[in-house]
């Protein structure tokens, strides 16, 4: 089969194409990176895996690469199975962690080789080296050697050797995890514009909770090899289906809700920020005295640590309220909305 | 079945094998073969180990040959564990021109070191009939002392510059965390950094042990008497008396046996004690007082310079007229001139030969060290064992393997300079893996995997991304390859055929009785010829590090 043939038409822009992954499976030695995971990412979605390290995150996303064979299962792009095709045949765009940007080559060069490599006319490649720089914001950066470059540009240029070879799928390994706070927060906004105008679908590897809820379209949650929960950001994060995924989204209280003083003999999840002051409280909800044991003011918000009467110490989030004094042993009440609350198994 | 991602890691390792299957485990299985045969080659026996190992002049030759290589590995150490932390540490002046000579005995051919020893300080040498004429006498340098100084002097890099490393790599905060916790600097040194740096000393000391082991030049050149391992395996393979490839064998199985051991027991010990300290910056220089100053500046520079003196020494020689073996003290060209007049095939042989040595080195040693470490499994670990091998092999034994094996059969390569280029591209296939695997080390995984992810199959990735990465690391190695295979002698000796001799034949045989003359001028010869390739590719190394 030719690289050609392989590959489809060239021309074949704005092209949308989702992902389907069947019973996929991959142990090494006796670990089980990934466990049985099935997936459907629909066409133009921006889709995230989460998890912490070691949760088979990568390894599914390489899989989908090509760098990681499975030891089970399938994967399709649209209608096709690829997980047979060799990694250069699968027509992906991804950018790495590390950036992996060719130091041998300028930076029109790193931008010309997936071109150079579907034989792509050397004017068309010209121009579709400028456009892919100027969207990146890195017009008139052609000349330049990457060892010349920051680290965000670094992965600017990686983005736009991705974006250039206008692939069916694009993936990214934690391409923002090498770079400092500031720019990951706007780099992670310009990466969702780039892909929502583009249309591309997208997988997107991280372990930072927040990084994932601000660019995705949907997100699973990965533990231990399976998908722990799949859904859209705010349901993730306001419904967990399970208790790691309560505790791995932000921070919680998960406590037996006999200790909140319910009748049911279940486990919940009470964010931090769903907890007030039983005075700023509408009626209805229940109010719990409690002794602050713990302060701690963090600019924009106040965090709390108090302790109920029979001994549980709940975390509490506000946002900063110059008129109200607050300090470690002050008796306060606590309230919460029963209604709100997240039963997990 | 074969995955996609595996097809240029499996060609690449079947491709290994294959050459180092023939070139190097077969001429050594037969190797070992012969030792174990009778004198029909038909039964298998150990008499020939007990035959060998009961004759007292055998068992002095191994004594004599581990007797010197311990001396000549502990007098090195010595000499250069202080050099180099003086290079890493003191204010030396011209540390960059003392560096530059000090890497050179690693090019240069030993036996020409010690052959100009003999000419100077020899029996009938021009300082020893110089001091005869004050009335002064002095020691011989033939038999052991002379040899344990020439090695020292011709592989005291081989420690030094580890080490000179390993002193850099110390990461100034282990001192400084030392000093706080209340240790003298002297203190800091024996507790601390030579604890840190001891594993570099000892891979350092381990190369120069096993290069005594296998060198065949320098004791051919001064043993006399003695008897040596590696020259005595050779003695009885070519034999002026009935070839004994059973003999021979069982001396090359020993020495290899004893070269292997020597590894195990370095692996065992450094397999424990591997420091990483990850130095931010090289150390800072230490302050010392002017005396301490002067002391290492002088001990630094005389160091280098005597070890370069008997090459420096042979070069004004060739320029003297000798009769016979004699020296006249006269200014000639007379040397040269009978060289290139006799002897410009064996420049031509040597260039060609230590070209293609340089081709196929780099050929078999970058794909495979690309091979070893990138692909981690079984079959990667044995191919990387297989390739190190030739390291624990003495030339002479490995080239009476090539003659054992590959004089009828067939593969017939015997008689042709192809034999020649196939024993030398073995014998430096482990510093071509090793070098290629340390520049891979270097070259990120990722970078490979955005290729292919981009549309290049694994093998053009190979073409387009990873060699030119490497191509300064690959340049070196070809320099390298090609000046130490231009001075080779041990294999050479035993496979060269009539009209493929050597630059180095022609010295060798000017040794063992011809003219001392040509001897000198064709050691000059090889001088020239192993420092403009060096010397280019300083200059090449120096403008690509100043380019980027």
């Amino acid at each position: 089969m030719s690289v050609q043939d392989a590959r489809g038409p060239q021309d074949d822009e704005g092209q949308m194409t989702s992902i389907v992954i069947k019973g996929a499976r991959r142990a090494f030695g006796t670990v089980r990176a990934v466990d049985g995971v099935d997936l459907a990412v629909a066409e133009g979605e921006f889709f995230t895996l989460l998890g912490p390290s070691g949760c088979g995150k990568t390894t599914l996303l390489r899989m989908i690469a090509g760098f990681t064979e499975l030891d089970a299962g399938e994967i399709r792009f649209g209608e096709r199975r690829i997980d047979k095709l060799s990694a250069h045949r699968r027509d992906i765009g991804m950018v790495f962690q590390n950036y992996a940007v060719f130091p041998n080559l300028t930076v029109a060069g790193n931008v010309a080789y997936g071109l150079k490599a579907r034989r792509v006319s050397a004017v068309e490649i010209g121009e579709r080296v400028e456009q892919a720089l100027a969207l990146v914001q890195l017009k008139g950066y052609g000349e330049r050697q990457p060892h010349q470059l920051s680290g965000g540009q670094l992965q600017r240029v990686a983005i736009a050797r991705a974006l250039v070879i206008r692939p069916q799928v694009l993936l990214f390994d934690e391409p923002l995890s090498n770079l400092d706070a500031r720019l990951r927060v706007s780099m992670r906004g310009e990466i969702r514009e780039l892909q929502k105008s583009l249309g591309i679908t997208s997988i997107y590897v991280t372990h930072d909770q927040e990084e994932a809820m601000s660019v995705s379209d949907r997100i699973a949650l990965m533990n231990a090899g399976k998908l722990e929960q799949v859904g859209v950001p705010a349901d993730i994060y306001r419904k967990p289906a399970t208790r790691f995924a309560a505790e791995f989204m932000g921070t919680t209280n998960l406590v037996e809700a006999t200790r909140l003083g319910l009748a049911a003999p279940v486990w919940v999840s009470l964010r931090p920020e769903a907890l007030r002051f039983g005075e700023d409280a509408p009626a209805g909800w229940r109010r719990l005295p409690a002794t602050a044991t713990h302060v701690e003011m963090l600019g924009p918000l106040t965090r709390l640590e108090a302790k109920l009467a029979n001994g549980t110490v709940l975390r509490m989030a506000m946002l900063d309220a110059p008129q109200r004094q607050l300090s470690a042993g002050q008796a306060v009440t606590l309230a919460f909305d029963a209604n709100q609350l997240t039963i997990v198994p | 079945m074969i995955s996609p991602q595996q097809r240029l890691p499996v060609t690449i390792a079947v491709l290994g094998f294959a050459f180092l299957g023939l070139f190097l485990l077969w001429p050594l299985f037969n190797v070992f073969g012969a030792s174990l045969l009778d004198s029909e080659g038909t039964r298998f026996t150990l008499a020939n180990y007990g035959k060998m190992l009961g004759r007292p002049f055998y068992r002095t030759a191994i004594a004599n040959t581990l007797e010197i290589g311990a001396w000549a590995t502990l007098i090195t150490t010595l000499l250069a564990v202080p050099f180099a932390f003086a290079m890493a540490r003191l204010p030396v002046p011209g540390k960059a021109a003392i560096l530059a000579m000090a890497s050179l005995p690693l090019v240069l051919p030993s036996f020409v070191s010690a052959y100009a020893i003999v000419l100077m300080l020899g029996r009938s040498g021009i300082v020893t009939h110089w001091l005869q004429g004050w009335g002064l006498g002095f020691g011989s340098v033939y038999g052991k002392g002379g040899i344990v100084t020439v090695y020292v002097l011709t592989l005291y890099p081989y420690v030094l510059l580890p080490t000179i490393a390993a002193f850099k790599a110390v990461d100034v905060s282990m001192e400084e965390a030392a000093q706080n916790l209340g240790s003298s600097p002297a203190r800091t040194v024996r507790t601390v950094i030579l604890p840190i740096v001891l594993p570099a000393i000892l891979a350092g000391a381990l190369l120069v042990f096993i290069e005594t082991l296998e060198n065949f030049g320098v004791p051919f050149v001064l043993a006399e008497d003695q008897p040596i391992f590696a020259v005595e395996a050779f003695k009885l393979f070519i034999g002026e008396t009935a070839p004994n490839p059973a003999s021979a064998g069982v001396l090359a199985t020993l020495l290899i046996l004893t070269t292997a051991l020597v590894l195990v027991i370095q692996r065992r010990f450094l397999a424990s004690r591997r420091f990483a300290t990850n130095a931010r910056q090289v150390p800072p220089l230490l302050k010392v007082g002017r005396a301490a100053r002067a002391l290492s500046t002088v001990y630094c520079w005389l160091v280098v310079l005597v070890a370069l003196l008997p090459f420096f020494a042979i070069v004004v020689l060739s320029f003297l007229e000798f009769r016979g073996p004699v020296l006249h003290g006269n200014f000639s060209t007379d040397n040269f001139a009978h060289l290139f007049g006799r002897e410009m095939r064996a420049l031509g042989n040597t260039l060609l030969l230590a070209s293609g040595a340089a081709l196929g080195t780099t050929l078999v040693g970058v794909p495979v060290g690309y091979v070893v470490t990138r692909w981690r499994n079984g079959a990667a670990t044995l191919l990387d064992v297989v390739a190190m091998l030739p390291f624990a092999v003495a030339g002479t034994v490995l080239a009476i393997g090539f003659v054992i094996s590959f004089n009828s059969g067939w593969l017939v390569l015997t008689g042709g300079p192809l034999i020649l280029i196939l024993a030398y591209t073995v014998r430096k296939v482990p510093f071509a893996v090793r070098s290629a695997s340390a520049i891979v080390h270097q070259i990120d995984l990722s970078l490979e995997e955005a290729s292919v992810s981009l549309g290049r199959s694994p093998a053009e990735t190979f073409l387009r991304i990873v060699v030119p990465l490497m191509l300064g690391g690959i340049t070196s190695g070809i320099v390298l390859t090609w000046v130490t295979v231009a001075s080779e002698l041990s294999s050479t000796v035993v496979l060269y055929s009539g009209q493929w001799r050597t630059m180095t034949v022609v010295m060798f045989q000017a040794l063992e009785g011809g003219s001392a003359g040509v001897a000198t001028a064709a050691a000059s010869l090889l001088i020239v010829v192993t420092l403009i390739p060096i010397a280019l590719l300083y200059r090449l190394v120096k403008r690509y590090e100043l380019g980027s």
